[in-house]
């Protein structure tokens, strides 16, 4: 089979795919319909095709030349997320995903901004100002987003400050029970017998 | 068998519910009778499921396409072995795999406690058996695997191609094995909790079966993560993708509690934290189902939306209370039976790992949850993907993994400066020579930096406690390094087990640290044309095509380009790429094309090509050097070797009792031998 035949037949196969299985219930050699999995993806995601929206600035001034290298333009494309369904990012998803039309359309839109002479910070808000936040890989860095940032490491503060808590008043009972262990005659609740501790101290030993 | 198989489905879950009510019955009343009725129960409801799972594996490799299930998930002309596969491949047959694992779990933890823990024993039955009522009824209402389509189609529509890889036939399975035996221990501390005997017994099953949920969770993580990198073609191998996140989550509590554990069994101590963590890794099993089958959350690999997603959701809410009024009525029987001597010491150090473990697993829950809150919050959507996560994580991870270093490193209970000192001097220096030279050589990543100097200080650290035990075995027993070496691991399998897990994570985090070397380049390449590359490592790479093929195999079209690489002049071989359309048996095409990567795999770096498309006679060709990828690899199988050696039964069976447990331990015979 020649390739464009093969391409050819690929992308009627994925309509005939998307639209067969309402389509057609009644031709049985067709394939079943009723699938559950996502209809005529190779991905395990239902993909949108359509989720690409036109990013477009006039140029800053004719005739202007790009800004931005082909790395920065790279960089800049991984701080963008693609809008088909997956969660890579548009550079990630354009070189590796044949099959995703919305990279490559977010890939022009991006190229046409940079050559229209806007820094990749414009090109960002621009994206932005289209698609809405989620058209970044990660939440900005501002306003509620700030919680997403910090309200982990500051979890773990509260965790360190209880644990270190908790740790000390475990010292402390354990420091009081030493105390009056000789006095009253009782020792710790669960290892309160010489041979018990000779044990332990024996088994910590071993495993130590 | 197809029919009986259905039949069986519907028995099994009045056999579960029958199971649930008796033993419970059975524990409250003190009934022997409903007891042995109850765990009767459950064998027979295992069996029925047995039934229920021969009999959907018989549709599928007998193509019965009168099954939706069948005739969504396979076709007639897929390998036999991604139709055997098929039966975890999709919702319905998956739910039905999860509960087949559980019910043989159930079985055999409750047939091999039936005698050791009497009183845990039937309250464990129940739980377990409350577990199966839900799996079955969500199987049985919310997701038959027996539902029939109105007519019989002559083919079905065949496998995700992206499913029909080695890796995603052993990956999902492992998985579902570590997600299900986290249920184990949750039954039976729930059952301890309702005996208030969180004791001897409590302690040996729960860590049992924790620690074959952590082996499985291990293995189905690392196999993910290859199927990731070797499959999906976007040159990494975790993005920290929900699914993904899913399942690191009961990995790390449950590693979290197999570390704490272990002070409750030398010092009887953390008991109430111990069973929060044993609940916690069930619950989070639970809930990381939960987001990979209801579709709230935007995922790569979710199941479709469907019904089950509100089933989980209420489940989890009941399992959480029922745990939570259970812990909370039984605190003072939770009260620790020692205190602490030290805040240096090994009980606080594991203690310290034991947050950080909590604190990462929080972190990936909260980022993982976070654009719901968003959205719930400020009304608009958000993303929140890698940059995010590596932005909270890393420097946790780094953390933890200095932390895997200097907890062996500190003695029990109380740590002497001295004791400190002779400990931490070899390892320390160690790991800043390492971090120096790395330095000197010119490498500036900060993170890589630290994760390094790290990782040699942990290997250090590793390598010194082995010394100090072969050392001692040969001059005691005048044994040879091998023998010494063996001997040393065998006598005390839970611990250096331990350590040899302790090195796969060493492993993993350098492995890790390599992709911040990691170059892509964007080429395009017609039949003969030449691109010379520059890898991290400075080797210079050419790749000369040899032009774009096509051809057509069992099920699939086939379009291929192949490139003959040379490595400083040095030829290495011709390695191609390829983008598949698969086709049912009328050759009619299925899904979309997909991508067959082509990888050159070596200790230090690997070569990545990946075919994303052909326009005209030329070929799009994205070629990534991915540093140290294959130490990812290793890595997991050296945590799972070591996994393996801690949890071998005959270690059990040949060490004496210690610490906590051994002060237990007359009374437990006492106790044996008047019952």
């Amino acid at each position: 089979m020649r390739r464009r035949e093969f391409l050819t037949r690929s992308i009627a196969g994925a309509g005939s795919a998307l639209l067969g299985a309402r389509q057609l219930p009644a031709q049985q050699a067709t394939p079943a319909p009723g699938a559950e999995q996502s209809s005529g993806s190779s991905n395990l995601f239902d993909m949108n095709q359509g989720a690409a929206k036109r990013v477009v600035r006039p140029p800053k001034t004719s005739g202007v030349r790009s800004a931005l290298t082909d790395d920065e333009r790279d960089a800049l494309e991984r701080q963008l997320h693609c809008q088909c369904g997956c969660t890579l990012d548009v550079y990630v998803c354009r070189t590796t995903d044949f099959s995703c039309q919305v990279s490559p359309a977010m890939h022009r839109d991006v190229i046409a901004l940079v050559e229209g002479g806007y820094s990749a910070q414009e090109i960002i808000d621009a994206f932005v100002d289209s698609y809405g936040e989620v058209a970044l890989m990660a939440p900005t860095r501002e306003g509620f987003n700030w919680a997403g940032y910090l309200v982990p490491f500051a979890a773990l503060a509260a965790g360190t400050a209880a644990l270190v808590t908790v740790l000390r008043r475990m010292q402390q009972r354990a420091a009081r029970v030493a105390s009056t262990a000789p006095a009253t005659g009782a020792g710790a609740p669960s290892l309160g017998t010489t041979d018990e501790l000779s044990r332990l101290e024996a088994a910590v030993r071993r495993d130590d | 068998v197809i029919l009986i198989g259905e039949l069986a489905l519907w028995v099994a879950l009045l056999m579960a519910a029958w199971t649930g009510v008796t033993s419970c019955a059975g524990g409250a009343l003190g009934r022997e009778d409903l007891v042995t009725s109850g765990r009767r129960g459950l064998y027979a409801t295992t069996a029925m499921v047995v039934l229920a799972s021969l009999g959907l594996w018989t549709a599928l490799l007998t193509h019965d396409f009168s099954l939706k299930y069948v005739a969504s998930n396979t076709s007639a002309n897929m390998p036999k072995v991604y139709v055997f596969a098929a039966f975890w491949g999709g919702q319905a047959g998956s739910l039905l795999f999860w509960t087949l694992i559980l019910a043989l779990f159930s079985a055999g933890a409750i047939w091999s406690a039936r005698t050791k823990a009497r009183e845990l024993a039937p309250w464990a039955c129940g739980t377990l058996a409350m577990i199966l009522v839900f799996f079955i009824a969500v199987v049985c209402f919310k997701a038959n695997p027996y539902d029939r389509l109105s007519f019989v189609p002559a083919d079905g529509r065949g496998m995700n191609p992206q499913l029909q890889n080695p890796g995603m036939a052993i990956h999902p399975p492992n998985l579902y094995l570590g997600y299900v035996a986290t249920s184990i221990p949750f039954a039976f501390a729930i059952a301890a909790l309702v005996t208030r005997r969180l004791d001897a017994e409590w302690l040996s099953i729960v860590r049992r079966w924790s620690l074959l949920s952590w082996f499985f969770l291990t293995i189905g993580i690392t196999l993910g993560m290859w199927w990731a990198y070797v499959e999906l073609g976007w040159s990494g191998y975790w993005a920290w993708d929900p699914v993904e996140n899913a399942s690191l989550l009961p990995w790390l509590t449950g590693t979290a509690f197999l570390h704490s554990i272990m002070i409750q069994e030398k010092r009887g101590m953390l008991r109430k934290w111990n069973v929060t963590l044993v609940v916690t890794t069930f619950l989070l099993a639970i809930f990381g189902t939960f987001i990979t089958r209801s579709g709230i959350i935007e995922s790569v690999h979710s199941f479709a939306q469907s019904p089950v997603g509100t089933w989980f959701a209420t489940f989890f809410l009941l399992a959480t209370g029922v745990t939570i009024y259970f812990v909370s009525t039984r605190l003072k029987d939770l009260e620790a039976k020692a205190g602490l001597e030290s805040m240096v010491s090994r009980e606080a150090a594991f203690l310290y790992n034991n947050l950080v473990f909590v604190g990462i697993a929080f972190s990936v829950l909260w980022g993982t949850l976070f654009p719901i809150l968003s959205e719930w919050v400020r009304g608009s959507k958000i993303t929140v993907g890698p940059p995010f996560f590596n932005t909270v994580n890393v420097p946790l991870g780094l953390l933890l993994l200095a932390l895997t270093g200097i907890g062996p490193l500190i003695a029990w209970r109380k740590a002497s400066t001295s004791n400190l000192r002779r400990q931490f001097a070899v390892p320390a220096g160690a790991g800043l020579t390492v971090g120096v030279v790395l330095l000197a050589l010119g490498m500036r990543d900060s993170y890589a930096l630290v994760a390094y100097t790290l990782a040699g200080f942990v290997a250090a650290t590793i390598a010194q406690e082995f010394q100090k035990g072969i050392s001692a075995r040969r001059s005691i027993h005048g044994e040879a390094l091998p023998v010494a070496t063996v001997r040393l691991i065998a006598r005390n399998r839970r611990r250096y087990g331990g350590y040899i897990v302790h090195a796969g994570i060493v492993v993993l985090f350098a492995a890790f640290a390599g992709l911040a070397f990691k170059r892509d380049h964007d080429v395009q390449m017609r039949a003969g044309d030449t691109k010379e590359l520059v890898d991290p490592l400075g080797h210079r790479w050419r790749f000369v095509s040899q032009g774009i093929s096509t051809s057509e195999t069992l099920n699939r079209y086939v379009t291929a380009v192949g490139l003959e690489v040379w490595r400083d002049g040095v030829r290495q071989g011709i390695i191609s790429s390829e983008k598949r359309q698969y086709l049912d048996s009328n050759k009619n095409p299925l899904f979309e094309p997909s991508t067959e990567v082509g990888i050159r795999s070596s200790a230090k770096m690997d070569l990545y090509i990946v075919l994303a498309g052909v326009r005209e006679d030329t070929a799009e060709l994205r070629i990534s050097f991915n540093p140290l990828v294959i130490w990812v690899w290793i890595g997991g199988m050296i945590m799972a070797v070591g996994g393996l050696i801690v949890m071998w039964p005959q270690a059990e069976r040949r060490r004496a009792p210690s610490g906590y447990v051994a002060t237990l331990e007359p009374a437990r015979r006492e106790l044996a031998a008047t019952t």
